[in-house]
């Protein structure tokens, strides 16, 4: 009992910090441009199968090919936003339309060329720690410790520096930032690169533990989607806190159950708040 | 001479002109393609009921719905359960394998009506808020419905599906499914676009276009919207039946995302909240991917290029959106009529 208890709470704390990369940089560029971008599920395992090819293409060590994917990602993700995002900024259906055609595109490249089985990035971790009668592996921990690390690292840039707050500012209201002379269109950028990067990163930390496959583009939406409508659309924090609240309720499940449910259990929460408290834990009023 | 002849005829009646053209025509080609090629064009048919019905809720209401296959699977499943009850032997549905054989007809109308009830649950609950939640809701529940028909394989068939026997397909021949397919297209059609025009339609599209004005001037908005996604839904729902007995399978194809990029990419070809548009879209998607597409691009493949058919397609969709975001046929038919 006790075993299964300590189980759920490291494999929830791992996958809700995993999901917290995701969610906060989708709700960061929603909150920014009110653009939502289904390609953010592409950018996630594009950290993980860069990293892995960089790994077993050029040789690579882990850490730096890492850093390097993360970049790619970023950097692809800049692009993806001016070539095709920025010229359909106007056209709601459109920007939906032609980010979910890219992370469709993705998904096949990546069938053509990996396949359709998980593959998984080497570990930079060995070995398990022993907590009372419980072995957990090190990994685990290391992969929590470093979302936790990137999520301080994004809260301090938000709330500390000048690009974070000029951010944050933009996300309340866009007009008044630009009234007041803030470039947002450079700060939408800016927002798309680092919400990239995050997502990159949980690309690499989620292949650390459970395998990448091209089908996690789609499917890492459903709980960034469920994660987001909790914590309330455009909100950062209501993200992160939401994430460990679906995080623990799906490892409950997929500990309990198995992992097939977990897909449904999203929608059923995601159904739970739209129908109890639509603004989310604590969204923008705008409904 | 064929202008004169038009011009002196009214609106209406060159619309009644143009279907009965487009009847006759597609009545005679029927007698001199070959059997795989009327095959393809009856599905094409369906195919444009399903681009047609996407475009009441998306291009009419304005509300962005990624989930339209959803309810394309409901109706394909309900009748396809609904003419093989025994499917549910063993299971926890057990007292449903007793019931009784009906009609192919009327559990195709059935599958739309269990679509719609579902359309409306799901509409009631997220149309009330902001469009943002809709497209999240909407978008993930093709992958949740993939899920249960594996969770309930035994049921559903899994990944495979399961086939309904070729006794209960619409008509023994190719050529019998393909007129059945034809006269479903132009019933549903017909009704889709006679709601749009009518004043349910108007306020269908001052919901799209003001939101607040349409509140202000006392249409409730939230009912519209629901029932233009019921609308939409129950006709996706005898759709994706009539699917079952055409092909005479199911399988969970038909709730997947690739046929739900194949509606949209017919729907913005054609232009939306046109009703015409996506006829045209859809026959010009739904053919290329079907029957000119099919292996041209294994070439590439070869090249060692990863490139597939859909692929192209998405990358059409993306260019089309940049390039006409209010549809090629309806820049066609501006260019033709300016020159």
């Amino acid at each position: 009992m006790i075993e299964l208890l300590m189980r759920i709470l490291v494999y929830g704390a791992t996958l809700s910090g995993i999901y917290a990369l995701i969610a906060s940089g989708f709700t960061l560029i929603f909150g920014v441009s009110r653009i939502m971008n289904f390609a953010h599920g592409a950018f996630f395992i594009l950290g993980a199968y860069f990293g892995i090819a960089l790994i077993h293409g050029i040789g690579l060590n882990p850490y730096l090919s890492t850093i390097i994917s993360i970049l790619m990602v970023g950097l692809l993700a800049a692009a993806m936003y001016k070539s095709i995002i920025s010229p359909v900024r106007e056209h709601e259906v459109m920007v939906i339309i032609v980010t979910l055609a890219f992370a469709l595109i993705v998904e096949q490249v990546i069938l053509l060329t990996f396949g359709e089985h998980g593959i998984s990035f080497p570990s930079v971790i060995e070995g398990v720690v022993i907590v009372g009668t419980v072995l957990i592996p090190s990994m685990r921990l290391f992969v929590l410790a470093v979302a936790i690390i990137a999520l301080i690292m994004l809260w301090t840039f938000i709330g500390k520096t000048r690009l974070g707050k000029e951010i944050t500012a933009a996300s309340q209201d866009a007009e008044a930032a630009m009234l007041i002379g803030l470039d947002v269109g450079r700060l939408l950028i800016v927002t798309v690169f680092i919400s990239a990067i995050l997502a990159a990163l949980g690309g690499v930390l989620y292949a650390q533990v459970y395998a990448a496959n091209p089908f996690i583009i789609l499917k890492s939406l459903i709980f960034a989607f469920a994660i987001v409508i909790l914590g309330g659309l455009g909100s950062v924090k209501g993200s992160i806190i939401a994430s460990f609240i679906v995080g623990y309720i799906l490892t409950a499940m997929i500990v309990l159950y198995g992992a097939r449910w977990s897909e449904l259990v999203a929608l059923l929460i995601i159904i739970a708040i739209l129908v109890l408290r639509p603004a989310g834990l604590l969204g923008a009023k705008e409904l | 001479m064929m202008n004169v002849l038009l011009k002196s005829t009214s609106f209406k009646d060159k619309r009644i002109l143009g279907i009965l053209i487009f009847v006759a025509v597609s009545l005679i080609i029927a007698r001199i393609t070959p059997d795989a090629l009327t095959y393809i064009i009856g599905l094409t048919y369906l195919f444009i009921i399903l681009a047609v019905s996407w475009d009441i809720i998306v291009g009419y209401a304005g509300q962005i719905n990624l989930g339209h296959t959803v309810f394309v699977g409901i109706g394909a499943y309900t009748t396809a359960l609904l003419q093989v009850p025994s499917r549910f032997q063993g299971t926890f549905f057990e007292f449903l394998s007793e019931m009784p054989r009906i009609p192919i007809f009327a559990s195709i109308f059935f599958g739309g009506i269990v679509a719609g009830i579902v359309g409306f649950l799901i509409g009631v609950i997220t149309l009330r808020l902001r469009g943002w939640y809709f497209a999240l809701v909407t978008a993930i529940l093709p992958l949740v419905f993939i899920e249960t028909t594996i969770i309930g394989s035994g049921v559903f068939g899994g990944e495979e599906g399961f086939s309904v026997g070729l006794e209960r397909a619409l008509a023994p021949t190719s050529l019998g499914k393909y007129y059945i397919a034809l006269a479903l297209m132009l019933v549903s059609v017909t009704t889709m676009f006679m709601i749009v025009n009518s004043r349910v339609g108007l306020k269908f599209k001052a919901v799209r276009e003001d939101f607040y004005l349409a509140e202000s001037v006392g249409i409730n908005t939230v009912n519209y919207k629901v029932l233009a996604f019921v609308i939409s839904s129950f006709f996706a729902g005898i759709t994706g039946a009539a699917i079952v007995h055409y092909r005479s399978t199911v399988s969970p194809g038909l709730y997947d995302i690739p046929l739900m990029l194949l509606i949209i990419l017919a729907a913005v070809i054609g232009g939306l909240g046109t009703i015409l548009g996506p006829i045209v879209g859809g026959f010009i998607v739904y053919l290329t991917r079907y029957w000119w597409l099919k292996g041209a691009i294994s070439a590439f493949t070869i090249a060692g290029l990863p490139i597939n058919d859909d692929i192209i397609l998405y990358m059409i969709l993306i260019a089309l959106a940049i390039l006409a975001p209010e549809g090629l046929w309806v820049r066609v038919r501006r260019f033709v009529s300016e020159t």
